[in-house]
């Protein structure tokens, strides 16, 4: 398992990661989620001691990462598929990465042959696509055969074969009792890929659970369609509403359940077409929690305005 | 921690990287070729014109230096292998990958300095005892030669040889630093050429005082069989040489285990 302790990072005057506390867990895959900017890159990287930490510790299997002896063993990381010398081949790069490591030839062609490569094996990587070095990339992660995987955003460059492909992959090895850390700026893909989602935004930790919990949690929505919606309108604010949308479709109503929009058209003599409660998308979810720690890109104004 | 064996299969790893690149073979190809090659050039050009030498060129030539004067070219091409070995791994994002496998970083130095130091002995050794004694054949019967046999010529070949290799491992150690391939190939370039340049502009006696600490005047003690005036004798312009580059080293290992790897700055 991998454990984070209190952990920062300042680079220079940014503050990367600012007191960060989760484990992430053998057995199920772990979905580390937030916006470009947020710290995810920076926390793996500390995980793996490619940087060092300002405060506070991250651990996988209880010692720090410099620790490990023959770490490709334990822990398999896909941090940037690209950072390969672009000149080697495919099998000459695995081939000296698993010297490191002490781990027997024959493996190389074995997770060649797994993630479908083996036929560009003798290809510099520098004429790859992103999605083939993605690939080389996992071959890399797991020559070791590790108990632990960490992925930065693995699905960015891949086709919908490979998405799916990954996705089946990360299951497989969660069931096998591995710990699967993947990162990712996409909640839908978190949504079908992880069990458990950790979410942080500008270097902090916003929340954590399993998808149903977090989309439970966040507010849901009511549609109406009425005879007169400017006083609908009216009333439903008037009794902590709020009105998130109006169109010809109907008013879109946070704030009240769809019980307490009816009786309050009711008694104010509107007539109810139709009154549809919306669970939030998963995507607005995410949304909402990480509207105040998109580092970068335009911040949504507050829905009351409209 | 780092036990034998593990140092062993980190330098092995470093080995296979560093021969499945196309840029240390043509840098290996371009040394072959500046050492030896220049070397059949210019002596063949001392041969052809050796009757028109005047009196005071014949007393002072040095058939030991004069045929190894290709290696002052081929010090470039050495550079810049040692600088790609490492600003590579830089410039690709590759040492993200490096250091998570081999996580303890002056094992991860320390293999690719035994990498780099012995393969570069081997090419420089062979390059130099080459041009020797090729040169030395293409003087045979017209200009004085020099015997492999002679101690002191013996010396100047091997640390002709010995020169090349620690400018190499000496511009891996810029690399280290500088962690960019035209950052550190400019800074190599000017120590060697540049600043010999600048000295020129200074009084005579201090020029005197500081051309001979300049690496390729170093390189120039080490591989004649007689000092040249104003410059240190052989093993004192190794030991010299020696010093900038563990001090370079120095540096650039404590650089590296401070900084982060995973950005670039």
């Amino acid at each position: 398992m991998i454990k984070i302790d209190h952990l920062t990072k300042r680079y220079g005057d940014t503050l990367a990661v600012d007191d960060l506390n989760f484990d992430v867990n053998p057995g199920v895959v772990t979905g580390f989620l937030g916006p470009n900017g947020s710290g995810k890159s920076t926390t793996m990287r500390i995980i793996l001691g490619l940087d060092h930490a300002t405060k506070g510790q991250a651990t996988v299997n209880g010692v720090r990462y410099a620790e490990l002896k023959d770490p490709m063993r334990s822990v398999g990381a896909l941090l940037d598929a690209k950072a390969v010398h672009p000149g080697r081949t495919a099998r000459n790069h695995l081939r000296a990465l698993a010297a490191t490591n002490q781990i027997k030839r024959s493996r190389v062609d074995e997770v060649l042959d797994f993630v479908g490569i083996a036929s560009v094996a003798d290809k510099k990587v520098g004429t790859f696509s992103l999605g083939m070095s993605q690939r080389l990339g996992i071959a890399g992660a797991l020559l070791g055969d590790p108990g632990i995987l960490l992925f930065d955003e693995p699905v960015n460059g891949l086709d919908p074969e490979g998405i799916k492909w990954i996705r089946e992959f990360f299951r497989a090895l969660a069931n096998e009792g591995r710990t699967v850390f993947v990162s990712s700026h996409l909640m839908s893909e978190m949504a079908v890929s992880a069990d458990e989602i950790i979410v942080i935004g500008r270097g902090r930790f916003i929340t954590s659970g399993s998808v149903n919990d977090l989309t439970k949690n966040a507010e849901g929505t009511v549609l109406v369609r009425a005879s007169d919606h400017d006083k609908l309108a009216q009333v439903l604010t008037s009794n902590h509403g709020v009105v998130r949308d109006a169109n010809d479709e109907g008013l879109t109503i946070g704030g009240l359940t769809s019980d307490q929009v009816g009786t309050l058209a009711f008694d104010a003599g509107i007539t109810v077409y139709e009154l549809t409660p919306q669970r939030a998308s998963l995507e607005e979810v995410f949304m909402d929690l990480t509207a105040d720690a998109v580092e970068y890109g335009h911040r949504p104004e507050p829905a009351h305005g409209e | 921690m780092a036990s034998e064996s593990t140092l062993a299969a980190s330098t092995s790893a470093e080995w296979i990287k560093f021969r499945t690149v196309r840029s240390s073979i043509m840098g290996v190809i371009v040394t072959v070729l500046l050492t030896v090659g220049l070397g059949v050039l210019i002596t063949t050009l001392i041969r052809t014109h050796w009757s028109q030498f005047g009196a005071l060129r014949v007393a002072t030539f040095d058939p030991v230096s004069s045929s190894l004067r290709g290696s002052l070219f081929a010090q470039f091409a050495v550079g810049v292998i040692g600088t790609l070995f490492i600003t590579s791994e830089y410039t690709s994002g590759s040492i993200r990958t490096t250091l998570t496998a081999v996580p303890n970083r002056f094992r991860l130095i320390a293999s690719k300095v035994i990498v780099l130091f012995l393969t570069m002995l081997i090419l420089g050794e062979f390059v130099c005892f080459a041009a020797f004694l090729i040169g030395q054949r293409i003087y045979l019967g017209v200009v004085p030669t020099a015997s492999i046999g002679n101690g002191t010529v013996l010396r100047s070949v091997v640390l002709a040889g010995l020169y090349l290799t620690l400018l190499s491992v000496f511009a891996f150690a810029l690399g280290l630093i500088l962690r960019q391939s035209a950052a550190t190939i400019s800074v190599y370039v000017s120590l060697l050429l540049i600043v010999p340049i600048i000295g020129l502009f200074f009084p005579q006696n201090w020029q005197n005082d500081f051309m001979r600490f300049e690496p390729s005047t170093l390189g120039i003690s080490m591989e004649s069989p007689f000092a040249p005036s104003n410059t240190f004798g052989a093993w004192s312009a190794t030991l010299i040489l020696l010093a900038y580059v563990v001090g370079t080293m120095v540096v650039a290992v404590v650089l590296f285990q401070r900084r982060d790897a995973g950005s670039n700055q």
